[in-house]
C-alpha cells in the first residue's frame, strides 16, 4: 500500500458514519467558507462580485503544482531552490513555504486582472463589471485546461491520503488541515480589517468618492482586494484538492473550474458583505450538502442520487425568503 | 437590488454548471477551432483527373469508379475528432498515431497509386458542431471525404449515425457502445474492437476467477454513471454475474451523479464487496476508488476502458493503491507492449517521424483506424469502387489483421456474428509506469498484459437479441 495509511476497518456502524459525515462537512464547509470569504472580500473592495474565482483558484492551485513537481516558479525562468528533490515528497514545512510562494504568485495575477479588466470600468455599472468577470473566467478557461491535460497535476500533498481514527471513523487528515486553514484564514482578514488597508477598503465599501476626498488611494485598495480575493480562492482550491475530496491529490480539469458556482449560495446565504456569513454559511451549505448525500439519497433511492447537488440551492432559496439579504449581509434601506 | 437579480440569473446557471461538471460526455468545451490538416506530403497536391468517364456510379479513373473524395492521385479521409473539448488530450494523441500511418503509408506509394490527405474538423464535443463537421466531410462535391476515419464520442456518433447511412459514409467512431453492431443503427458505424458491454463480461468474469481462486466467495459491486456508456458497461457486468452466479452486493446503477459521492462510498463499504467493477469517467473512479480504500476496502477492482487514465491515475497520490488493487481492462495493446508485427511497424515510424514525442498509449488507437482504413480502400480499389457505396460494400468484404496490436476484425453478418468478444487485462504497475520521448526505446504506459486476447465463457456463449442497452 506504500504511502497510504489504513485505520478504519469497521467504520461500517451509524456513529462512526455519522462522525466521519459530520467531519466532512465541516472540512467541506471549511473550503466553502474560504472560497467564500475571498468572493466577499473582492465585493467589500470594489462592489463587483467576481466570477472569475473559480478559474483564478484553479489557476493558483497550477502555480502549487508547478512549484512543487516542475521544480520551477510560475512565469519564471528561474527553478525554484524549494521544490523537493524529483520523485520525493516534500516535507510539511517545505510544502507550507511553497503554498506561501504559490500564494504571492496567485495575489499578483489577481492584482494584474484587476488593473487590466477592472480597473478601465470603474464608474460602469456593476452589471457590466460582473459580466467582464464571467469573460475572465472563460479567458483563464484554456490556461488551466492546457496545463492540466490528461495528466495528474499534483499537489504534493504531505499527508496524502493518511488518517487518524476516532471511534471507529476514518478522520482524513486533510479534513482537519482544511478546518486550520479556514480558521487561519477567517483570523488573518479579520485581522487585516482592522489594519490600516483593512479600514480604507471598509470606507471604500462605504463610500467610494468620500472615502477619495479623505485621501484614501482607491485604486489600491481595489488592487489588494482582488490579490487577497485570489490567494484566498487558491487556499481553498489547494484545501480542496486534497484526497479524500474529490480531485483526490490534484488540479482536476473536471472538478476545480466549477467549485466558485457551488459556492454561490454560500455568500448569498451567509450576506454578500459579511465575513462571519461566509464561514456561517460555508459549515451549513456544506453540511446539508453532505448529510443529504449520506442519508437522503439512501432512504429516497426512488428519487435518484442528486441530493448533494439540490440541497445547497433549496436551503440558499429558503433562508432568502426568510432573510432577503442573507443571514449576515448588510440590510439596503432606500428613501421613498 | 440590481445584484440580486444578476444573481438569481447567475444562480440558475451555477446550477446547471454544478450539474454537468461531473459529466466528461457533457461538457462540451464547444471551441470552434477548426483545423484542416494535411500529411506532409500532400501540401502541394492538386487535382488532376485523367479524362474520366461519367458513369451512374460517378467518375472513372484508372479503370476504378469514384465519386467524392477520391481523384486520380488523391483519397481524402475525414476527422470529426474532439481537439478542445474533454478529451481533447487524448484525441490528439489517436489523430497523431493516425497521422503518422498516413504518412508512412503515402511514403511508400500510398494506396491504388494515389496519396491519403486528411481533412481535420475539431468538435470538441459538442454534438451540434460535430453534426455541423459531419455535413462538411459528407458533402457531395470536390471537398467531401469518401470515409470518416475518426468520430469522437457516443452522442456524436449517434447523431449522425442514420446521415451516414443515407450518404453511404463509413464512420469509424471513438466509441464502443453495443449500439453499433446493431445493423439497423450502426450499418455504417465501423466500431473497433469489443464493446463495453462485452468488456464488462469479460472483466467481471476475470474478477470471479481472482477471487474464487483467492479462496474467497465473490462478491460483486457494480457501480456506473449515467446515460449510454455507464448502462452499457453496467448491464454487461449484471449479464456476468447472473451467468456466474456471483451475488452481487452492491448494485449503483447510473447513481454516480452530480460530485458528493458520499454515500456511493458508504454504501460501497457497507456493502462487503470483495469484486468492484465501475462504468465511469476517470475523476469518477478516483474518488470513489481513493475514498473506498481510504475507508479499508481491500476489494479486487476493474472498469471499462474510459474508467482508467494512466496519466491521472499512475501520476497522482493514488497510484500504490491503484497499482495494488486495480486491473485495467481494454481492447488493444498499449503503446510499445508485446513484440508483435503490428507493434514493430507502428513504434519504427514514431521513431522515424516523431522521435521526440512522448510515448503515449492513444497512438495506438490512430494507428489502427489507419489500419482498418487501409484495408477497405485496398479492397475498394481491387474492386474497382471507390465510391462511397463502394467502401461500404468493402467493409463487408475485409477482415482487417492488426498484426498482433488487437485481435483480427471484421464487420460481415449479424450483431453475433460482427460482435468482437476478445478483450484483454492489464496489470496496473507503478513500476512499468514511465513515461519518456518515443526514441528513447524504454518507458512504458504502466499497463503490463496480465491476461488476453481472451474470451471469457460468458462472453463466448452470450446470444444478443441485440444492443445491451
Amino acid at each position: 500500500m506504500g504511502d497510504l495509511l489504513l485505520l478504519a476497518q469497521d467504520s461500517s456502524g451509524f456513529f462512526p458514519i455519522f462522525l466521519q459525515t459530520l467531519v466532512k462537512g465541516l472540512a467541506l464547509g471549511s473550503i466553502y467558507a474560504i472560497m467564500g470569504i475571498g468572493f466577499v472580500i473582492v465585493f467589500k473592495g470594489t462592489q463587483v462580485l467576481n466570477f472569475a474565482s473559480g478559474g483564478m483558484a484553479m489557476a493558483g492551485a497550477l502555480f502549487m503544482s508547478i512549484m512543487i513537481n516542475d521544480g520551477g516558479l510560475p512565469f519564471m525562468p528561474w527553478s525554484n531552490p524549494l521544490a523537493p528533490a524529483a520523485g520525493t515528497d516534500p516535507s510539511i514545512p517545505r510544502w507550507l513555504i511553497n503554498l506561501f510562494f504559490a500564494l504571492i504568485f496567485a495575489a499578483i495575477m489577481g492584482m494584474i486582472l484587476e488593473r487590466v479588466a477592472i480597473r478601465p470600468m470603474v464608474g460602469q455599472p456593476l452589471f457590466s463589471m460582473a459580466v467582464i468577470t464571467l469573460g475572465l473566467e472563460t479567458a483563464i478557461g484554456p490556461f488551466n485546461r492546457d496545463a492540466t491535460s490528461q495528466a495528474a497535476r499534483t499537489l504534493g500533498v504531505p499527508w496524502k491520503l493518511e488518517q487518524w481514527k476516532l471511534f471507529d471513523a476514518g478522520i482524513p487528515k486533510s479534513y482537519v488541515a482544511a478546518m486550520i486553514a479556514a480558521a487561519v484564514c477567517f483570523g488573518a482578514v479579520n485581522f487585516f480589517f482592522r489594519s490600516r488597508f483593512g479600514v480604507a477598503m471598509r470606507a471604500v465599501a462605504f463610500d467610494q468618492e468620500a472615502a477619495q476626498a479623505q485621501g484614501i488611494n482607491v485604486g489600491r485598495v481595489f488592487s489588494i482586494a482582488w490579490g487577497l480575493g485570489a490567494a484566498l480562492v487558491t487556499v481553498a482550491a489547494i484545501f480542496y484538492g486534497m484526497g479524500p475530496f474529490p480531485p483526490q491529490g490534484t488540479v482536476s480539469q473536471e472538478i476545480h473550474p466549477i467549485l466558485a458556482f457551488r459556492v454561490l449560495p454560500v455568500i448569498i446565504l451567509g450576506g454578500l458583505d459579511s465575513i462571519p456569513g461566509a464561514l456561517y454559511g460555508g459549515l451549513m451549505i456544506a453540511s446539508a450538502e453532505v448529510f443529504a448525500g449520506q442519508y437522503l439519497s439512501q432512504w429516497t433511492k426512488i428519487l435518484g442520487a442528486g441530493y448533494s447537488t439540490i440541497v445547497p440551492y433549496l436551503v440558499m432559496l429558503i433562508v432568502l425568503l426568510v432573510r432577503p439579504y442573507g443571514l449576515f449581509g448588510t440590510e439596503e434601506i432606500r428613501r421613498v | 437590488m440590481k445584484i440580486k437579480r444578476l444573481l438569481a440569473l447567475l444562480m440558475a446557471f451555477g446550477l446547471v454548471a454544478s450539474a454537468c461538471g461531473s459529466s466528461d460526455s457533457s461538457d462540451g468545451g464547444g471551441d470552434d477551432n477548426e483545423t484542416s490538416a494535411t500529411t506532409e506530403a500532400m501540401e502541394e497536391e492538386e487535382t488532376a483527373t485523367t479524362e474520366p468517364e461519367a458513369t451512374e456510379a460517378g467518375e472513372v479513373m484508372d479503370d476504378i469508379v469514384v465519386d467524392f473524395g477520391v481523384t486520380d492521385d488523391v483519397i481524402k479521409v475525414g476527422l470529426n475528432p474532439d481537439l478542445s473539448g474533454p478529451f481533447g488530450s487524448l484525441v490528439s494523441e489517436i489523430v497523431e498515431g493516425q497521422t503518422v500511418y498516413w504518412e508512412t503509408v503515402n511514403a511508400n506509394g500510398g494506396i491504388a497509386g494515389r496519396q491519403v490527405e486528411m481533412t481535420i474538423l475539431d468538435s470538441g464535443y459538442a454534438t451540434d458542431k460535430g453534426i455541423e463537421n459531419y455535413g462538411v466531410l459528407a458533402q457531395e462535391s470536390e471537398d467531401g471525404v469518401v470515409i470518416i476515419s475518426e468520430n469522437t464520442g457516443s452522442p456524436i456518433t449517434a447523431a449522425i449515425a442514420e446521415d451516414a447511412i443515407d450518404d453511404d459514409m463509413l464512420v469509424i467512431p471513438l466509441s464502443w457502445a453495443s449500439l453499433w453492431p446493431d445493423p439497423e443503427i450502426g450499418a455504417n458505424i465501423l466500431e473497433k474492437g469489443a464493446t463495453y458491454c462485452v468488456e464488462a463480461m469479460n472483466g467481471v468474469s476475470f474478477l470471479n476467477d481472482l477471487v474464487t481462486e483467492a479462496g474467497d466467495t465473490p462478491k460483486l459491486a457494480i457501480i456506473s454513471r449515467p446515460g449510454e456508456y455507464g448502462e452499457d458497461g453496467h448491464v454487461g457486468a449484471e449479464i456476468a454475474a447472473e451467468a456466474l452466479g456471483i451475488e452481487v452486493v452492491y448494485n449503483a446503477k447510473g447513481e454516480v451523479a452530480g460530485d458528493d459521492r458520499t454515500a456511493i462510498v458508504s454504501q460501497l463499504l457497507a456493502s462487503d464487496a470483495n469484486m468492484v467493477w465501475v462504468t465511469l469517467t476517470p475523476g469518477e473512479t478516483a474518488d470513489i476508488f481513493g475514498n473506498a480504500v481510504a475507508g479499508g476496502m481491500t476489494a479486487q477492482w476493474s472498469g471499462n476502458l474510459p474508467s482508467f487514465n494512466y496519466l491521472f491515475h499512475l501520476g497522482g497520490d493514488l497510484a500504490p493503491a491503484f497499482d495494488e488493487y486495480y486491473w485495467q481492462s481494454g481492447f488493444n495493446l498499449p503503446w510499445n507492449v508485446g513484440d508483435s508485427e503490428g507493434m514493430g511497424e507502428m513504434v519504427e515510424a514514431f521513431n522515424e517521424l516523431r522521435p521526440d514525442i512522448a510515448l503515449a498509449d492513444g497512438y495506438v488507437t490512430g494507428w489502427m483506424e489507419g489500419m482498418i482504413v487501409q484495408t477497405i480502400l485496398e479492397q475498394a480499389a481491387a474492386n474497382g469502387d471507390m465510391t462511397r457505396a463502394g467502401m461500404v460494400a468493402a467493409s463487408k468484404e475485409v477482415v482487417v489483421d492488426f498484426k498482433g496490436i488487437s485481435p483480427n476484425q471484421g464487420w460481415a453478418g449479424d450483431y453475433n456474428e460482427s460482435v468482437v468478444r476478445e478483450t484483454y487485462i492489464f496489470d496496473v504497475s507503478l513500476d512499468a509506469f514511465d513515461i519518456q520521448p518515443v526514441s528513447a526505446g524504454t518507458g512504458g504506459t504502466g499497463l503490463p498484459v496480465h491476461k488476453g486476447p481472451f474470451v471469457s465463457d460468458v462472453a463466448r456463449d452470450y446470444v444478443f437479441d441485440g444492443p445491451c442497452i
